[in-house]
C-alpha cells in the first residue's frame, strides 16, 4: 500500500498526508533538541498516551516540522498538560476551542514563526507544523477524536493547527511575554484555549476611543462563553496599523487592556436577550444579576485579556474568544 | 513500533485494556450513588432519577454528591465516599 494511504487509513492523521515516521527521520529530529528520548513529559488526556522526547519527535516528523523547532513542541507539552488549562475537558467539550500557541523571543524569530501578514493562516511553515505537531498528539496520544474522545459539535480550522508569534518588528509596545515579566530575551509561549479569530473591521477610526469601542464591542457577543462564566480567555490581535493609532495616542500595552476591559460587556438587560447567559450561570459569578443596569465586563480577571500585536498593517483587529468550561490560559519559558 | 518501516505514532503497543464494572442484575436494597457534575439543571434531573429509581426498581435511596466543576475530574474524597457508601454509582451530567 501506498505509505501515505496506509497513515490516513489508521485515523492517525489530521486527513491530510503525514511524513511518514521512520526511525531515520526520527533520529533526524531529535537532533533538534540535548534531551534523551525517554524522557517523559506527561501524559495526554483523555487517554492519556505518554509524550515523551521521542513520541514528540515522531509527531514533528508526521507534521513536517524542522529539528530546530522541536524546542517549542517539547516547551509546550508541559504547559498544555498544567491542570489550569484544563486540557482533558477541552478534548472532551462540544465546544470548538483548540490551544493557541502564541510564542515570543528571540528563538520564534530565528526559526521563522510568522506574526506578520497571513500569520492565523497557510503558507509558513513553522507555523502550520508546530501547531500541526500539537495536534496530531492530541489526535494520537490523547484520542481527541471526533466521536471518540471527542464530543466537539463543530471543531474549527485552528484544531489543525493554531501556532504563531507576535509582529515584533512593527509593534509599538514590548511582547506580550515582556508584559508578563519576563526578560525580552526569554524564549516564552503562551497558551490559551479559543475559538477562530472573528475579524473586525474598521478604516475609519484615527484615534483609540472610537477604535477600542468597535474591538470591544466583538468582544461581547451575547453568545460567547466569556460573558457569562468567571473566567474566560480571550485573545485579541491587533494588527499594528490599529496598535499604532493607540501608542501614537500614548496608549501603553496596559492602558489599552485595561481600556478594552472597561468598553467590553454589556449589561444585564442585555445580557437577558440571548446567548450563553442563564440565571444558574449568573449566580456563579458573584454579581447582584438581579440589577438590570449592572454592567458585566466580558473580562472579568485581568490575567484573562491577552492582547497581542499580529498581522500586517491594515484595519483589521481579530477577537478569539475563550472555551468557557473552566480553563485559564498559562505561560512559561521553554530551553532551545 | 515500527510497521512495514515506518513508527506506529499512537501509543496502542502500551495501552492497558480495563474491562467495565460487573453490572448488577438488580436494583432492589441496593445504595445508588449518582454524582452531580454541576452543570445547569443535572440537579434536577439527578433528582428526578433517584427518586424513579427509588420508586419503580426498589433502591434502598440515593446518594447525590457534586464534583467542584463539571470540566474537573472528582476529588478523591468524594469517590471514597461514594465507594464507601453505595453499591452502584453513575457519573451524571446536566446540561
Amino acid at each position: 500500500m501506498d505509505e501515505f494511504e496506509f497513515f490516513l487509513e489508521k485515523q492517525w492523521s489530521d486527513g491530510f498526508p503525514v511524513v511518514t515516521p521512520t526511525e531515520e527521520r526520527v533520529a533526524r529530529m531529535l537532533a533538534g533538541t540535548r534531551a534523551e528520548p525517554d524522557q517523559a513529559l506527561g501524559d495526554i488526556p483523555p487517554a492519556m498516551g505518554p509524550a515523551t522526547v521521542r513520541t514528540v519527535a515522531i509527531h514533528a516528523v508526521m507534521a513536517g516540522c524542522k529539528p530546530e523547532y522541536l524546542p517549542i513542541l517539547l516547551g509546550a507539552i508541559p504547559l498544555l498538560l498544567r491542570p489550569e488549562l484544563n486540557l482533558n475537558a477541552v478534548q472532551g467539550t462540544m465546544g470548538s476551542a483548540a490551544p493557541l500557541l502564541i510564542v515570543n523571543g528571540p528563538y520564534a524569530k530565528q526559526v521563522g514563526l510568522n506574526g506578520g501578514n497571513g500569520c492565523f493562516g497557510p503558507g509558513f511553515r513553522a507555523n502550520a507544523s508546530i501547531g500541526r505537531a500539537i495536534r496530531l498528539m492530541l489526535t494520537n496520544l490523547g484520542s481527541g477524536i471526533p466521536g471518540i474522545g471527542s464530543s466537539t459539535v463543530f471543531a474549527s480550522p485552528l484544531r489543525y493547527t493554531a501556532c504563531l508569534t507576535e509582529n515584533m518588528e512593527l509593534s509599538p509596545w514590548e511582547s506580550l511575554a515582556v508584559a508578563r515579566g519576563y526578560a525580552p530575551d526569554a524564549n516564552v509561549i503562551t497558551c490559551a484555549m479559543v475559538d477562530p479569530p472573528r475579524y473586525g473591521f474598521d478604516d475609519f477610526s484615527t484615534e483609540p476611543g472610537r477604535l477600542l469601542t468597535g474591538i470591544a464591542d466583538s468582544m461581547s457577543a451575547l453568545n460567547m462563553m466569556n460573558m457569562s462564566v468567571p473566567r474566560c480567555a480571550m485573545v485579541v490581535a491587533m494588527c499594528p496599523t490599529q496598535a499604532r493609532i493607540c501608542a501614537q495616542a500614548g496608549m501603553g500595552r496596559a492602558a489599552v487592556v485595561e481600556r478594552l476591559r472597561e468598553l467590553a460587556g454589556r449589561p444585564v438587560r442585555e445580557l437577558r436577550r440571548g446567548g450563553t447567559w442563564r440565571t444558574e450561570r449568573a449566580e456563579k459569578l458573584n454579581i447582584d444579576f438581579h440589577n438590570e443596569d449592572l454592567f458585566v465586563p466580558a473580562i472579568k480577571h485581568p490575567d484573562d485579556l491577552h492582547l497581542i500585536v499580529a498581522g500586517g498593517l491594515g484595519p483589521i483587529t481579530a477577537v478569539l474568544p475563550g472555551w468557557g468550561g473552566g480553563s485559564i490560559a498559562v505561560h512559561g519559558e521553554y530551553e532551545v | 513500533m515500527e510497521i512495514k518501516g515506518f513508527i506506529d505514532p499512537t501509543f496502542s503497543a502500551v495501552q492497558a485494556k480495563v474491562p467495565p464494572a460487573r453490572r448488577p442484575a438488580s436494583l432492589a436494597g441496593k445504595v445508588i450513588g449518582l454524582l452531580d457534575n454541576t452543570k445547569e439543571g443535572a440537579d434536577i434531573i439527578l433528582q428526578t432519577i433517584g427518586d424513579a429509581l427509588v420508586e419503580r426498581y426498589g433502591a434502598a435511596r440515593a446518594v447525590i454528591r457534586k464534583k467542584e466543576m463539571f470540566s474537573k475530574v472528582a476529588a478523591p474524597e468524594i469517590i471514597n465516599e461514594m465507594a464507601g457508601e453505595v453499591q452502584i454509582a453513575v457519573a451524571a451530567l446536566g446540561g
